[in-house]
């Protein structure tokens, strides 16, 4: 069916018109059907709509559906839609949208686990502060204050000889 | 490590099981295992999802070279999975020495394990390294002590993929951090029989932990085998993991144990009918399914347990649950079989391991 306001491109926009008691139908192209615009707002595109449904879900994946990993030439879209990554650079590469995620699947986004020797004397350090801090915070809750005058010394003793914290 | 006549290694291995199914080890009547594993990746490689066929063989020859450097245990032996056969690599699924994804693999892939079966190092699995250390028994952390000193060994010559924030480097996010799965195997025949099992799962789900079956995620519960582990492996450590598992462990058991002393006193009879039925059914049928096994071996298992059946060994049964799967069967008759066949050879089997 053609568009009966320019009569050459394809009909794609049905109206039903109800004036009084009579009903009238009207079929137009897209571009008619907008510049005529009698009592229609712009129609939503079906990628407007995705958009806006991905937008609703998982804001981060628009933002960075355009992504692609330098190194392994992965996409962040292929990532989201396996599940895996596809080189350690895809952690860095895609950290805007990683960080929700992990803290979805973790509730944390911080490491606090072992640390490889060769990853440096400065880094065991650091973690293991952050373990004698996050242990420090539970004996406070537990109101052991004993073992948090211990553990405050040990922190003292670590981070002492330099003044990173 | 030596990886001469692997295929004989393989089929010597067939009417024997790992050390980590004798039955021994802390609260053995319901833990039969706990497993601890650790996913590495090596530096400068892209994960095997993006590896190419030259980079997967060169992660391969790596891998496999240094765990033979690192002198991680005198009698490791190293098994290329793209050179045996479908059988062989569920045989190797069925004793937990491989994950079933590994099987199913494609490419250069292998898994280097000692003779008591304790240790398993998968290379090219998802990561480029799966490290696996089981023991009988709730020993989670002489488990972790294991395998914490294997990971240092093959740090010293490996670089792994790291970084402070995300801790190690792994193709799927859920395992980045740790990299370190910790899962004990329970078998809990009261709690399920007596419908207890999901007042388990809930309290368990609370901690961040999952109940999976004997062969991990996306598994079937059979033989009221169950796995605990943990889900999250970022922002808490090894030791914390562990240390929350062992807190609820000691909890299931003892619930487990108060169900069957309440099976006990309440419904003696038919508890006992049901143990000895089973027990029956092992010793004369002539064709059992494996899900029927399952079943009949977790009924005598508890049976033993409780004291009513008292000429088996923990470690027959234990021995049993995995001797009788369908590789095992089919690698100790030395021929593929369907499945009626299986069936006939898994009765015949199980009735001459009774006789003994």
């Amino acid at each position: 069916m053609k568009c009966e306001s320019c009569n050459k491109k394809h009909a794609t926009v049905h109206l039903t018109e109800i004036v009084g008691t009579a009903k009238k139908e009207r079929h137009l192209c897209e571009e008619c059907a907008q510049s005529i615009n009698t009592h229609l707002t712009k129609i939503p595109s079906p990628t407007e709509i995705l958009t806006s449904l991905i937008n609703q879900v998982a804001p981060e994946i628009n933002e960075m559906s355009k992504i692609v990993c330098p190194v392994c030439g992965l996409s962040y879209l292929e990532f989201r839609s396996h599940g895996r990554l596809g080189c350690a650079m895809d952690y860095t590469i895609f950290r805007k949208g990683l960080i929700p995620l992990l803290e979805k699947m973790h509730s944390s986004t911080q490491h606090v686990g072992k640390v490889p020797s060769r990853a440096g004397k400065e880094l065991i350090k650091k973690n293991e502060l952050m373990q004698l801090r996050s242990e420090l915070n539970k004996a406070v809750e537990k109101e052991d204050y004993e073992r948090a005058a211990e553990l405050r010394d040990k922190i003292y003793e670590l981070s002492g000889d330099n003044d990173e914290d | 490590m030596s990886s001469q006549a692997t295929t004989m290694k393989i089929s010597d291995l067939a009417d024997n099981t790992g050390e980590w199914l004798r039955g021994t080890g802390p609260e053995s009547d319901i833990v039969i295992s706990s497993r601890i594993r650790l996913a590495r990746n090596v530096a400068r490689f892209p994960f095997l999802s993006r590896a190419n066929v030259k980079q997967k063989k060169e992660l391969e020859e790596i891998i496999r070279d240094k765990i033979k450097d690192s002198d991680i245990s005198q009698d490791l032996c190293y098994l290329n999975l793209a050179d045996i056969t479908p059988v062989d690599r569920l045989f190797l699924v069925e004793r937990h020495l491989i994950s079933r994804e590994h099987a199913g693999g494609e490419g250069e892939r292998g898994v280097a394990f000692g003779k008591s079966e304790t240790v398993s190092l998968m290379v090219n699995e998802e990561d480029h390294l799966r490290i696996q250390v089981i023991r009988s028994g709730f020993e989670l952390k002489e488990a972790w002590k294991t395998i914490d000193e294997i990971d240092n060994k093959l740090e010293k010559k490996l670089n792994y993929a790291y970084s402070s924030r995300f801790g190690y480097l792994t193709a799927c996010p859920t395992n980045v951090g740790t990299g370190m799965r910790a899962s004990v195997m329970l078998h809990l025949p009261a709690l399920g029989m007596t419908h207890h099992i999901e007042k388990v799962f809930n309290a368990v789900m609370k901690l961040g932990l999952v109940v999976r079956g004997l062969y991990g995620e996306g598994t079937q519960v059979s033989g009221d085998l169950y796995q605990i582990s943990n889900q999250f492996t970022l922002g808490k450590s090894e030791t914390e993991i562990i240390e929350i598992i062992e807190s609820v462990i000691p909890r299931i058991t003892s619930y487990e144990r108060m169900a069957r002393k309440a099976l006990v006193s309440e419904s003696r009879e038919q508890l006992e009918d049901r143990v000895w039925r089973s027990y029956g059914m092992l010793k004369v049928a002539r064709l059992i399914s494996s899900e029927e096994i399952m079943h009949l071996l977790s009924q005598v298992r508890m049976g033993v347990n409780l004291g009513i059946i008292k000429d088996i060994e923990m470690k027959t049964l234990n021995e049993l649950f995995i001797l009788t799967l369908p590789g095992h069967l089919q690698k100790l008759e030395g021929r593929e079989l369907n499945s009626t066949q299986r069936n006939v050879i898994r009765a015949s089997y199980v009735r001459k391991r009774l006789e003994k």
